[in-house]
């Protein structure tokens, strides 16, 4: 049943949230209807293209979000996307996102991190973070590979000392040794790409311990 | 090899600054969504090593000697950013000059041109200007990309 | 005509240290009156291509002061023409502008300010942020004859940056310098700054 284009507000706030290009769109209900049983349908369209096109899964919905990520999946274009808020015969206009390009405008996810330490050492492997996929069978592909100059920024604090320092790296294992014995260190460790500033996700924070000195532990004995 | 010497003196952290300064504003003037002018797949996508200084020597030259001057500006925020973007390119330029000997143009790089050129020529003068300024970020991309990260972080 | 009334500011020139760009005048002054300046610039770009336009500084359209931060309009490594005019209610002096046309690239660069300090055996080195243009050469060795010179890029951050591990017992001297790549120079090196390891030099 075709609706009474207008009589409604427009969402607010139609935005893109991307990171290692899953592409969100997301949006607010229209202002004074919070609460009230809404319902949305959203369109996209390539920059360039001739026509805007429907986003089947997300017509009609109750939600405020949209995963636009198969759509917009290749990161070299540009997209623009829009939403219509409908309640009962009534429905918004559309409210259009800005040209949106994931290539520039991604989030680079955190690593993974994993720590292994000896008496006086951490060792620390990176795996870059992966780029979205559209299903679990498809092979992975890696932000490095897409963004050859990914570094990551590791810092690390001594729990004893309280002091913490960084060190900015682009190969995936690196050690810190001499460090002190029986000591809790704490790492974090943040990617990131040269070029346009982009929002980070710095890694979740893990703390090991360096084991016991082994020659104090001798002469204990 | 030269190449990448010759322009890693640039710095594209203003020019990428500038650029976001003016790209919500600019890309809200151009209402030609379903045309680009620099139709990256057909134009920048797939550009070959042997390319890369004369694309970049045509498309620096077609934005100081056409779009900026075609653009016509009020607010003097844009107008401060796009002054920017001029005179950053300009120096790109002079930058690029210094290596000419290596700028050999091949058929494929002057097609790409040609296109880019055709596309502007379709659009009324503003229009098309409007439109290639709110696309110079796929070209600050394809600048990264080929120049090796030349932007400091 | 009361364009012609106003004296022009006099004696424009522009002090420029580490990228930050000030351009100063002498002050028109009109006893018991406030005077508010203009300022305008125009990069090479406008110069070849619009010569008729002149772009209203960032921060100093108008001004109270003798003084205008240009550093945001100074935005690329060619040469800018830049202007300034006095005006009092309606009247306006004319335009007085810089004699020699300024370029980034002539800016003083100072050696950086740098702290150096050690995390049980790992030496650590902050430098002031002096912007994003600035990069850092670090050179560092052990304090003995015939040491090796390190070198290391490092980009400032909030936090102290890892350089070397140290040997107990040993000194280390460290020393740094700036580099603006949209300029293509570098600073002078700082002055060493040398520190002591704790504990016992290891056994041979």
């Amino acid at each position: 049943v075709p609706c009474v284009s207008g009589d409604l507000s427009k969402p607010t706030n139609v935005t893109f949230i991307s990171i290692n290009m899953k592409n969100i769109l997301q949006w607010n209900p229209p202002e004074g209807l919070q609460g009230v049983e809404v319902s949305y349908t959203v369109q996209y369209f390539i920059y360039g293209q001739k026509k805007w096109l429907n986003k089947s899964e997300c017509r009609n919905i109750s939600r405020t979000y949209c995963d636009l990520s198969a759509e917009t999946s290749d990161y070299e274009h540009q997209y623009y996307a829009k939403v219509k808020a409908m309640w009962g015969t009534n429905c918004s206009k559309w409210a259009e996102t800005g040209r949106f390009y994931p290539f520039l405008e991604t989030q680079i996810g955190p690593p993974e991190v994993a720590l292994t330490t000896d008496e006086k050492s951490i060792s620390i492997v990176l795996t870059a973070p992966k780029k979205w996929k559209k299903s679990p069978e498809e092979s992975s592909i890696s932000m490095q590979q897409i963004y050859s100059n990914l570094k990551y920024n590791v810092s690390i604090y001594n729990t004893r000392s309280n002091r913490t320092w960084s060190q900015c790296v682009t190969n995936h294992t690196l050690v810190f040794s001499w460090l002190e014995p029986a000591t809790l260190y704490c790492v974090l460790v943040e990617s990131f790409v040269p070029g346009p500033p982009r929002l980070t996700q710095p890694s979740e924070r893990q703390c090991v311990s360096t084991l016991e000195d082994q020659t104090t532990a001798l002469e204990v004995k | 090899r030269g190449l990448r010497r010759c322009l890693m003196s640039m710095n594209l952290h203003r020019v990428e600054e500038s650029f976001r300064g003016i790209k919500t504003a600019i890309q809200a003037k151009d209402t030609f969504q379903n045309v680009t002018i620099l139709s990256p797949s057909e134009t920048l996508h797939g550009t070959q090593p042997l390319d890369v200084c004369c694309v970049t020597k045509n498309l620096l030259a077609f934005y100081v000697d056409r779009v900026f001057k075609d653009h016509q500006e009020l607010s003097p925020q844009i107008m401060r950013k796009i002054s920017s973007l001029a005179n950053s390119f300009l120096y790109m330029q002079k930058t690029l000059q210094q290596c000419q000997k290596l700028c050999h143009c091949r058929q494929e790089a002057t097609n790409a041109t040609r296109i880019i050129h055709d596309n502007y020529d379709q659009l009324e003068v503003r229009s098309a200007a409007i439109k290639a300024l709110g696309e110079l970020d796929v070209f600050l991309a394809w600048i990264d990309k080929h120049h090796g990260g030349t932007s400091a972080a | 005509d009361g364009a012609a009334v106003l004296p022009a500011p006099q004696n424009l020139s522009v002090r420029s240290v580490n990228m930050k760009h000030v351009l100063t005048w002498s002050p028109v002054i009109v006893p018991e009156e406030i005077i508010h300046y203009s300022v305008e610039y125009q990069g090479e770009y406008e110069s070849l291509y619009m010569s008729h336009i002149w772009i209203p500084s960032s921060w100093c359209s108008p001004t109270q002061r003798p003084e205008c931060d240009i550093t945001e309009d100074i935005t690329a490594t060619v040469s800018y023409s830049l202007r300034v005019r006095a005006t009092l209610g309606s009247l306006t002096s004319a335009w007085s502008t810089l004699k020699h046309r300024f370029n980034q690239n002539s800016t003083i660069l100072t050696p950086p300010r740098m702290e150096i300090t050690m995390d049980g055996f790992h030496l650590l080195i902050k430098l002031e942020d002096l912007g994003p243009h600035f990069e850092f050469f670090v050179s560092y060795w052990r304090k003995e004859p015939g040491a090796k010179e390190h070198v290391k890029v490092v980009r400032p951050g909030v936090l102290p940056v890892y350089l070397e591990m140290v040997e107990p017992g040993a000194a280390y001297c460290v020393k740094a310098r700036t580099f603006v790549k949209a300029i293509g120079r570098h600073s002078a090196f700082s002055q060493p700054e040398c520190v002591k390891v704790q504990g016992e030099a290891l056994p041979l």
